[in-house]
């Protein structure tokens, strides 16, 4: 009989829950198998109503077939996650037109709680959080109302709201004590699929004012003491030393180690959490003293980081704001100057114009730099198509761009002029969020500058964007008015305090909480705990195992004792003798129905067990007179219990 | 007292042969101060069983045929002018009485049928504006016929509820009916019944059965029960109030008439069948299958 189970209303009771917990799925495996499974559900939905709708037997191994044809022309193999999400999503669909006793609600309530789970394969934000442990509550009801002999679903909520509450303090512990699971080892259940935007290692002419329009979030850096100022908040990213005139490109055949600078000026410590990002570039300010093992400074010296640049990952840099990097090899001498053409004779003039030749390189900077600011040129995120010549017809044509076109045109001024020169492409500014006490750097802030190498001196930074629009260094980039407008903005002249609306100080907040939840939750990896726990003072296995059960009891006992102080108030004692006696006549092929009266049990006992009449009786009329009778007597609990310790009966073969 | 009482219902499974749960159920009602429904054919004995009962305790008695054209007036009295003191006086009806038979009750028109289930309730007439209670003892056998049968206006579930009792009779046994064949006339052997129980002895077993002990963890049965019938989706609608009352006085009468001080879930289960049949399904006729899900499901220990 499958009375409780299979009703009407705690089938729509799952099916209800399953919809949600599948439901952001939909975002994430192919739509042909999130279509099979809503149509699986939706029939299954209407068969609760008709029941006749039911597919038989051949109409299942059909749909079956149907699902496994599915599945083989939506995926490329059998493995990964999105595969296996697919595989278990259809398999939960076809399993939902075969319920036909609790079994089966059993097993598609426990599959429903893997989907649940295969949610954070794709999503690890607290939003998902918070919606996958709503989800499992709506799932632990349903097991609630399956298992119950009557069905309400509040009081199924309310339960599987207190089990989850009662188990988060369990999960903590475990999350924050229990030996991490590293990612490389599930790593073949990734997919890299996913469209990253981000800098690349070719600048070409549109890449950075096509960020510039999102905000994203690139990386956020929280800092040990001061904060830079924005002059001095450029996020060093690719070297572009590379061109054929119209792109730039990242010379991957020298990504060898570099030698370090010599530093000076005041350290900025800092802690750099990177979003999953294209590359495995780490965006250091300029310029990176020291940094933890996992990152590695390559030639031009770029921080690169051995781990996969798709997760989230944190790292801790020190960065001073004043180097010297020495002298330059031949080899780098030429790759910095190299050109793919002549130069025109508009170059050469305005190069002759500006002293080139005969003042010194630091002059002729100088004097390049003037004629950026002096000229009429613009600072535009829309400048007109130059598929000719770009560097030419920006110089002297058209003269307004984006920050690569004033980067790359200074630096091929450069070239020309015989400095070493070349593009960097990063980020730079970021917006200060008061509330976390950090910096949020976003596409937005991309940004290209260049280097130039001088005597003495080594690399040195110049911004050319800075001589035409120095706002847009100065006060950083207004995101959401760029993005509004699709022109550029820049951030407000004074303080932030005037603009900082309600709403602004909310999205900051929000930010803050994110930023917490990625790298205190996200971010624990196993390094990450040992660091901590080593803190705690606990260096090894022993420790660690005395530390976890130690705080599994200090979790658990105070939750037991709370929940067995409870019942222990209507707990029977007569009842819990009378039992034991139950169960002794059990033994002996006896066993007491649950509707069954201790009167009408020791009716049917003595007439099935003649021999022990006598005790029975005595013993059932003592428990009636505990239980019921207003004349119990002090000693009645105590003579029970002896009887029931002497009862014994043949165990029944 | 208690041995007037056996004695009694042993003089009564003399007259009535092979009824003993019904009688029991009937005296029990009787004793819980309720009023009882039988609802069966015609002819298996549901005016012999109400006629015997009168007789046992010595109850004033008067039968009432309900007819399609019966006037509440017909039931409950009415003023009538006296020419001699020259103003109305009240005459009183055939309610007026101990024990009433109420015979076909589904014969008769909704009107007439709630003037009777009026005065059951309240225990009092009232008529033109004047009030006039009832004697007491007040116990009314209503008789119906099932609702299958033609030209009868079935209770509706509010008025059943004013019945603390529903039993079926059912055809006797093939022991029992080849007794009744062979026996004396039935009418003949309940006129010289003796009397058992006078009427003051009844009021004082009906404050006995008040007495008898309930403890708390039968308390959680009776609650348990009428928590399933009404989450149970098996029921149209769960036990009211009233007939959670209803239950645990006919449990303590049961008890009572059991010779125990104290109610046992038992007790509850024997009146189960006849004070919830009727309440959790109206036109239905199998009591004993109606509660059988609850007798199965709600745990006793």
């Amino acid at each position: 009989m499958m009375v409780g189970a299979l009703d009407r209303r705690g089938l729509s009771f799952l099916l209800g829950s399953l919809l949600l917990i599948t439901l952001p799925h939909g975002w994430h495996i192919p739509w042909p198998l999130f279509g099979f499974f809503a149509v699986m559900l939706v029939w299954r939905f209407m068969a609760v109503r008709y029941p006749g709708w039911l597919p038989k037997r051949w109409q299942l191994f059909l749909l079956t077939l149907l699902g496994v044809a599915l599945l083989l022309s939506q995926q490329r193999g059998v493995f990964g996650r999105d595969a296996g999400t697919g595989l278990i999503v259809v398999a939960l669909g076809l399993k939902l037109l075969e319920i036909r006793g609790r079994r089966d609600v059993l097993l598609v309530v426990y599959l429903a709680f893997i989907v649940a789970a295969s949610q954070f394969l794709y999503e690890q934000s607290i939003l998902m959080a918070g919606y996958i442990l709503l989800v499992c509550i709506l799932l632990l009801a349903t097991l609630i109302v399956q298992t119950a002999e009557r069905v309400e679903t509040r009081a199924a909520l309310k339960t599987a709201t207190a089990i989850v509450l009662q188990a988060l303090p369990l999960a903590l512990v475990l999350f924050v004590l229990f030996p991490r699971l590293e990612a490389p080892r599930w790593m073949w259940l990734a997919d890299d699929n996913k469209a990253l935007s981000g800098l690349s290692d070719t600048l070409e002419p549109g890449s950075i004012s096509d960020l510039s329009l999102s905000d994203e979030l690139v990386f956020r850096v929280r800092f040990e003491g001061d904060v830079p100022p924005p002059l001095l908040r450029y996020w060093r990213g690719a070297v572009y030393s590379r061109t054929d005139g119209v792109r730039w490109t990242v010379d991957s055949s020298r990504d060898t180690s570099a030698r370090p600078p010599e530093f000076s000026g005041d350290a900025y410590r800092y802690t750099l959490l990177m979003e999953p990002q294209k590359q495995n570039w780490v965006f250091g300010l300029e310029m990176p003293e020291s940094f933890g093992a996992g990152l590695r400074s390559i030639h031009g010296f770029q921080l690169r980081s051995d781990k996969r640049p798709a997760d989230r990952a944190e790292y801790k840099i020190v960065s001073r704001p004043f180097y010297n990097t020495g002298p330059l090899s031949p080899a780098d001498y030429r790759e910095n100057l190299q050109l793919p053409l002549a130069a025109s004779d508009r170059q050469l003039a305005l190069i002759k114009a500006l002293g080139g030749g005969n003042a010194s390189p630091e002059q002729f900077i100088q004097n390049l730099l003037n004629h950026f600011r002096r000229e009429a040129f613009f600072y535009t995120l829309a400048p007109p198509l130059m598929p000719e010549n770009p560097i030419d017809t920006f110089l002297f044509e058209t003269r307004s761009g984006f920050c690569s076109h004033y980067a790359a045109a200074f630096v091929y001024l450069l070239r020309i002029a015989k400095i070493p020169a070349r593009v960097i492409g990063g980020y730079q500014g970021g917006e200060f969020n008061k509330v976390g006490g950090f910096l949020e750097v976003r596409q937005a802030d991309a940004h290209a500058w260049a280097e130039a190498w001088l005597e003495n001196k080594g690399w040195v930074r110049f911004d050319p964007t800075a001589a035409v629009a120095p706002e847009r260094v100065e006060r950083g980039v207004n995101v959401d008015l760029q993005i509004a407008s699709g022109a550029v903005n820049f951030g407000p002249l004074t303080g932030d305090s005037a603009a900082l609306n309600w709403f602004k100080r909310g999205r900051q907040l929000w930010q803050s909480v994110d930023y917490n939840w990625q790298r205190w939750v996200i971010n624990y990896s196993g390094a990450n705990q040992m660091q901590f726990l080593r803190t705690l003072g606990i260096d090894g296995i022993s420790p660690l195992v005395k530390w976890l059960l130690g705080s599994l009891l200090a979790v658990t006992l105070p939750l037991a004792w709370w929940l067995l102080k409870k019942p222990a108030k209507t707990a029977d004692k007569p009842l819990l003798v009378y039992r034991r006696f139950c169960g002794k006549l059990a033994d002996a092929g006896v066993v007491i129905g649950q509707g069954e009266g201790a009167k009408d049990f020791a009716g049917r006992a003595q007439k099935q067990l003649p021999e022990l009449a006598g005790r029975i009786e005595q013993i059932s009329a003592l428990f009636i007179r505990l239980r019921y009778q207003a004349d119990a007597k002090a000693g009645d609990l105590q003579r029970l219990k002896n009887l029931v310790d002497a009862f014994s009966v043949k165990k029944r073969r | 007292m208690h041995e007037a009482l056996h004695q009694l219902l042993a003089c009564a499974d003399s007259v009535i042969l092979g009824k003993r749960t019904q009688i029991r159920l009937a005296v029990c009602c009787l004793l819980a101060k309720g009023h009882l429904l039988i609802e069966d054919i015609p002819g298996v004995g549901k005016t012999t069983l109400s006629h015997a009962l009168a007789h046992l305790f010595g109850l004033g008695y008067q039968r009432i045929q309900f007819t399609s054209d019966i006037l509440p007036a017909d039931i409950m009295g009415s003023a009538v002018f006296d020419s001699r003191q020259n103003s109305f006086s009240f005459r009183q009806g055939p309610l007026f009485n101990q024990m009433i038979l109420a015979d076909e009750i589904n014969r008769a028109t909704p009107k007439a049928q709630s003037a009777l289930l009026e005065a059951m309730e309240e225990r009092q007439v009232t008529v033109e504006g004047q009030t006039y209670p009832l004697p007491e003892p007040f116990f009314v056998i209503a008789t119906q016929n099932p609702s299958y049968q033609i030209g009868t206006f079935p209770l509706p579930e509010s008025q059943l509820d004013r019945f603390l009792m529903r039993i079926e009779l059912g055809y006797p046994s093939r022991q029992a009916e080849r007794e009744l064949l062979i026996g004396q006339p039935r009418h003949r052997l309940i006129k010289n019944l003796p009397v058992y129980l006078p009427a003051e002895q009844l009021a004082a077993l009906q404050h006995e059965v008040a007495g008898v002990h309930v403890a708390p963890a039968l308390l959680d049965y009776v609650l348990a029960i009428i928590d399933f019938t009404r989450h149970c989706d098996d029921y149209p609608c769960g036990l009211s109030p009233r007939a959670g009352l209803s239950l645990l006085a006919a449990a303590k009468a049961w008890a009572l008439m059991d010779q125990r001080g104290a109610v046992l879930p038992e007790d509850v289960q024997a009146v189960l069948p006849a004070v919830a049949g009727h309440r959790l399904s109206p036109g239905g006729r199998d009591s004993g299958a109606t509660v059988a899900p609850i007798l199965r499901q709600v745990a006793v220990l």
